[in-house]
């Protein structure tokens, strides 16, 4: 049986299995797991199966419900889970009886395919909805979208940040780069930028950029924060909410 | 934009039957790639159909646009004509695929891919089905101009998978979207701004399962003429094991200006 843990500096403070009815949590004495600090909200957040799977949801907390970090409105959890609310946190035990995690679940579902196939509309949007169950972890919040972004910090360019919003980016002084570079003696193509499946990776154009100092060797996946060089521009690659 | 275009089609090394299509309509500089998938010969049947359809849609008299599938919309409103009718070809041609599989249901469950480039001026227009590609190769790099409309693609664009755990994925061939599946499409569109020496690829899944993206570059940079390029390159896939049928289009933009020292090398060429 899945079962949540409420725990305050290492120590147990209450333990509770969770069954057909959602776990209540928050600070007033009629949740199943009540917890005694002013900065939890009255009704804080609940704890529940759906579809298998089973989710954590903030009830509009002041000061928010946190999973291994990360404050979310709704999530899935996992086996280990760390559900945070104020100093106390709720180890989640998801073993046994509960749903196999989306990783073991597709295994035994699906056999080994060799043939091209279409996902029907049922099965294709169950497989959707797990794996954006999944991806809600993984961002801060499902509702903000991320916009990356170049902010130019110096050098001769057109504008002062560049959102990035095609697959391709050209840095250059072609007149179809989307980030000019000014001046005599400036590159077509210095660098390009490609956004792929998993992130936006830096290439070399007719000058080897560096990042974060560094040059690159072949083409490298950029993270929030990185600062890019080249041809004489030096810009901050962020994302930007 | 003066283009040089060829490609290949190979059945590889395991399968017994090409599912897949291409099309190059060299005078108008478009360019159509199609894998097919279900049983029997429907999957050669899905993916003709697709090349076919889109072909004749985009060499027609303008007409066809008023009375093709339409698909309207803002986002859709920056698009050069030329791209939208392309878009607009690959819904028709999921319509004609979807349809005939309703009328034969001996032909139900095909489908097909599709990754069709068409340039105009120095403007690439791409729209896009499935989890064929199309790449390009510029200034050494290779550049990834589409998205895989695969499970497994998603889960990467999702956070879900790493690319490496894509790649050893049992569900690469589950497609979350395909031509013929449903009567409707989303297609992706995409515009780029060519440059002279850049090189276009379009490639079916049977090269890029089994041949690494750097590999493909090196092959591009090494063979610039691009009917022999596509061969090495479906070469490669077979010498790897060949598991699928492999398509490869290669179109390379040819340098418009033949530079400050043109005269010295004509007459270099003259004398071999």
């Amino acid at each position: 049986m899945a079962k949540l843990s409420l725990m305050f500096e290492n120590k147990l403070m209450k333990e509770v299995p969770i069954g057909s009815r959602p776990v209540t949590i928050g600070r007033s004495p009629d949740n199943d797991l009540p917890v005694d600090n002013l900065a939890v909200s009255n009704h804080h957040a609940r704890v529940y199966f759906e579809g298998g799977r089973l989710v954590v949801e903030d009830l509009d907390s002041l000061n928010g419900t946190f999973v291994n970090d990360l404050r979310v409105e709704r999530a899935t959890l996992h086996d280990g889970d760390s559900i945070w609310i104020g100093k106390h946190h709720i180890k989640v035990d998801a073993t046994a009886d509960t749903a196999l995690p989306f990783d073991s679940g597709r295994k035994t579902a699906a056999p080994k395919i060799n043939e091209t196939m279409v996902l029907d509309t049922k099965v294709r949007r169950d497989m959707l909805q797990q794996a954006a169950a999944m991806g809600e972890r993984s961002q801060f919040s499902p509702t903000r979208v991320k916009m990356p972004t170049l902010v130019i910090l110096s050098g001769r360019v057109d504008q002062k940040e560049y959102v990035l919003t095609n697959k391709l980016t050209v840095i250059g002084s072609s007149p179809m780069a989307t980030i000019r570079l000014r001046g005599w003696f400036k590159p077509k193509v210095a660098a390009q930028i490609n956004q792929r499946d998993d992130g936006y990776y830096l290439g070399t154009g007719s000058k080897i950029p560096h990042v974060n100092g560094a040059p690159i060797q072949g083409p490298v996946r950029l993270n929030d924060g990185d600062l890019v060089e080249v041809s004489g521009i030096r810009m901050n690659f962020i994302f930007r909410e | 934009m003066q283009i040089v275009s060829g490609g290949v089609t190979d059945v590889g090394r395991v399968r017994t039957n090409n599912e897949d299509s291409f099309r190059i309509l060299e005078n108008i500089n478009l360019f159509i790639l199609s894998d097919g998938m279900g049983g029997e010969a429907h999957g050669e049947i899905a993916s003709s159909m697709a090349v076919e359809t889109i072909a004749k849609y985009c060499t027609e008299k303008e007409a066809t646009d008023e009375t093709g599938v339409t698909l309207s919309g803002s986002e859709s409103d920056h698009l050069a004509p030329e791209t939208r009718r392309l878009r607009n070809a690959v819904s028709q041609a999921n319509f004609n695929i979807y349809q005939s599989a309703q009328k034969h249901p001996e032909q139900r469950g095909m489908g097909a891919t599709c990754t069709a480039g068409w340039v105009n001026g120095s403007k690439l227009g791409i729209a896009h089905v499935g989890d064929s590609r199309a790449y390009l190769l510029r200034t050494g790099g290779l550049q990834q101009l589409t998205n895989d409309h695969s499970l497994v693609a998603e889960q990467v664009r999702r956070g879900i998978l790493t690319p490496q755990q894509a790649e050893e994925s049992e569900m690469q061939s589950v497609l979350l979207r395909a031509l013929g599946a449903h009567p409707e499409v989303d297609v992706d569109t995409e515009e780029i701004d060519l440059m002279p020496r850049d090189v276009l690829l379009f490639c079916s899944d049977g090269l890029t399962r089994m041949v690494t993206e750097p590999e493909i570059a090196g092959c591009l940079q090494a063979e610039t003429v691009p009917m022999a390029a596509a061969q090495k390159l479906v070469e490669l896939a077979n010498e790897r094991g060949g598991l699928d049928n492999v398509t490869v289009i290669v179109a390379r933009v040819e340098d418009e200006s033949k530079g400050w020292f043109s005269w010295l090398r004509r007459d270099s060429s003259k004398k071999a």
